[in-house]
């Protein structure tokens, strides 16, 4: 990949970027302090620490690259992006680069609520430094793509919060940088107006525009870039091709994974009877809670039954990370507890024809009839743990074409998935 | 390790290097190019202000004259202080009012700057400078509202009272230099200690209120220079913002003589801290997103 961007010019270049925050920690003052200590303490309330949060960081960007930022929280893509948007400055090293720099770091950033939908185009437009031709030009377009044109002359304290968002993207993807830093802007408004940014974003991408892009989402990353950087703890650990970028994030994700988890403290639901009681939640046969399409996710159950309770099943809920359902798994358990009895319930959902993905897995213990969801016993959604579905990626090509087709076929067909589900003491 | 960028003739556009502590030599230019964006500010302070009301812009207008009134009611009838030469106490206030908000606001934005648009500062990158500016354009047209206000003043004492004013009127636009300029660059100055410790933040009101009864803003300079203590006077004299309005008020008033040494005060502090001020500034401005 390197070797074939060469011919292109660089036209960012980031060397050996450090930057230091000074972090003041209010100290914690002994339970029962001697007179010194409180002395001490009354003297100098916060102890100072130093906090890397970007480590000799660099890398260099060719004309017409998308470069993907990704990374955990806190693990630094935030700050770098600030570096070079010269909105804070370095503490060592060195960044240069050529032409005009936009950032859409956060969409609305200046809108005034007083303000009409004109006004604060036009402020807006200042403020990211366009001049106010530039605006004149793009304002018909901006007010289309915002699809706001009803209400262009009220405050925008009047508009909804979509709408507001709407504007604002509108206003912003319009500049004309020759680099353009996006930071997770594209998670907003509803889902038709995502697409609507995206499409925007790939349009600009396919103009031959360089973009510096942070996400989370691993889709966006996927279709927008051709080159990623991967940062953790302020350092930089890989730097070059997309798929093995994400690869690395999802690893670097797993120590966040939890393949055991306490449920039985977890907020539920108020409507609930506490018949039975969820306890604890453990993944087996499977440390990462990642899983092929065709990878049976096992997971052990322990309950406590409070009061006696009869025809207990259970049901699975997958959620994306929107919040909106994807499928729904049935496990026809069909079991009689007795009060005070504590029970592991095992459950394989063998075959569960999931997308690739992430998912949120909520759980419901059901009464008589598991298809209804007013029969909950106990709820946990919508998450009791998190998995991902991975990619049929280039790795898997020993997957016969009958059962990539059988994939294609139940994408999103929930009740393709089987479940088996036994209890145990 | 500063070699350059390759091939970099076929990138247009100009060359940024952001190092820390470095020297930014487009600074200018920037301030320049956003030039646009500190009218931009300016208009939205104008139009916030007065959204939602009756009056509107009226209210520019009313606040100097209430302002005046309760001065000269109080200074000029219950205290019976003098006016300087033939001028009506009002005219003589309203002419101390104008240089004295003008050099008040001026230092009350830029002293503050770094708080009140640290949301904006923190999110996008623009020459930092441009905010107070922008803020700063605001206040001026509050001011020519208020000029416009006394010229009218004096019209109308011209009719009640026979008051006349003299040539030098036209100068009172150049004059209102001065009082932008001096509070403008000492807010700067102390705009960095306001990034670490906000103690200053509540401290300015305060200060500017004392500030005013100590420069002649309600009552005649000579009167004031009367009254203090020959020992001290000099010190008093040299009260740089007494220095804008005396200028002001010799370019109103045709009895008033020009006062140089508080005129030439305000030159010299002028010149010391217009420098050290932008310098401070361009130092907070560097890192104080982490700080605020």
């Amino acid at each position: 990949m390197a070797a074939k961007t060469d011919d292109r010019p660089i036209i960012l270049k980031v060397e050996n970027v450090s930057k230091k925050y000074i972090i003041k920690n209010m100290k914690t003052l002994p339970s029962n302090p001697t007179k010194g200590q409180m002395i001490r303490y009354r003297l100098r309330k916060f102890e100072k620490n130093d906090f890397w949060a970007l480590k000799d960081i660099s890398f260099e960007v060719h004309k017409g690259d998308r470069l993907a930022i990704v990374g955990r929280n806190g693990a630094g893509k935030s700050t770098l992006l600030k570096l070079i948007s010269r909105i804070t400055e370095p503490t060592e090293g060195r960044i240069e680069y050529y032409g005009r720099v936009a950032a859409m770091l956060e969409v609305g950033t200046g809108f005034n609520s007083e303000l009409t939908g004109r006004e604060n185009v036009y402020l807006n437009g200042a403020i990211l430094g366009m001049s106010k031709e530039e605006i004149d030009k793009r304002f018909d377009g901006i007010v289309e793509f915002s699809e706001v044109e009803e209400f262009i002359d009220t405050p925008v304290k009047r508009y909804s919060s979509g709408m507001m968002v709407r504007l604002a993207f509108a206003v912003a993807s319009t500049m004309d940088p020759d680099i353009l830093i996006v930071d997770e802007v594209l998670s907003v408004g509803d889902m038709k107006f995502r697409e609507k940014c995206l499409h925007r974003m790939n349009e600009i991408a396919a103009s031959g525009k360089t973009i510096l892009c942070v996400s989370h989402v691993m889709g966006i990353v996927r279709g927008l870039c051709n080159r990623a950087i991967v940062l953790e703890r302020g350092k930089m650990i890989y730097n070059g091709d997309v798929e093995h970028a994400i690869k690395l994030y999802n690893g670097i994700n797993e120590e966040a994974r939890i393949t055991s988890r306490d449920l039985f403290d977890l907020p539920r639901p108020r409507y609930l009877n506490e018949k039975i009681r969820m306890q604890h939640v453990d993944i087996i046969e499977n440390k990462t809670c990642i899983y092929k399409w065709d990878e049976p996710i096992r997971f052990v159950l322990s309950v406590k039954v409070n009061a006696d309770a009869e025809d207990v099943s259970l049901r699975a809920v997958f959620s994306c990370d929107n919040g909106a359902s994807a499928a729904c798994a049935f496990v026809p358990l069909h079991a009689d507890f007795k009060s005070g009895e504590s029970k592991n319930i095992y459950v394989s959902i063998d075959r569960h024809n999931l997308a690739p993905g992430d998912y949120k897995v909520g759980l419901d213990l059901t009464q008589d009839n598991p298809y209804d969801i007013y029969n909950n016993v106990d709820s946990i959604t919508p998450e009791a743990f998190f998995i991902t579905v991975k990619n049929i990626g280039s790795e898997d090509h020993e997957i016969e074409d009958n059962s990539a087709r059988l994939w294609l076929n139940s994408w999103g067909h929930s009740r393709i998935m089987e479940t088996t589900g036994e209890v145990r003491n | 390790m500063k070699h350059k960028i390759v091939n970099q003739d076929e990138i247009s556009g100009m060359r940024t290097v952001i190092e820390p502590n470095g020297k930014n030599f487009q600074y200018w230019k920037d301030i320049w190019r956003y030039r646009e964006l500190a009218f931009n500010l300016a208009k939205r302070d104008i139009t916030v202000r007065y959204k939602q009301t009756v009056i509107g812009l009226g209210w520019s207008i009313i606040n100097p004259i209430i302002n005046m009134l309760i001065m000269s009611f109080i200074f000029g009838s219950v205290a019976h202080l003098e006016s300087d030469g033939s001028a009506p106490y009002s005219i003589m206030v309203y002419a101390g009012i104008i240089p004295w908000t003008l050099f008040s606001k001026n230092f009350t934005i830029t002293s503050g700057t770094f708080l009140s648009s640290a949301g904006l500062m923190k999110k996008v990158y623009f020459p930092r400078i441009i905010s107070p500016l922008g803020a700063s354009i605001a206040a001026l047209i509050d001011s020519l509202i208020s000029f416009a206000v006394l010229l009218l003043i004096i019209v109308i004492s011209f009719f009640l009272t026979g008051f006349t004013p003299c040539w030098r009127l036209v100068l009172v636009p150049a004059f209102l230099v001065l009082p932008i300029a001096l509070g403008f660059f000492l807010g700067l100055f102390l705009s960095p200690f306001n990034i670490r410790f906000r103690d200053l933040n509540q401290a300015v009101p305060f200060l500017l209120q004392v500030g005013q009864f100590l420069t002649p803003v309600a009552y005649s300079f000579a009167v004031a220079c009367a009254a203090v203590p020959e020992k001290f006077r000099f010190i008093y004299e040299l009260n740089p913002v007494a220095g804008a309005i005396n200028a002001v008020r010799w370019c109103i008033i045709p009895d008033n003589a020009f006062h140089w040494p508080s005129f030439i005060s305000a030159l010299v502090i002028l010149a010391v801290f217009a420098p050290i001020g932008l310098m401070a500034f361009r130092k907070g401005e560097r890192t104080f997103v982490d700080l605020v």
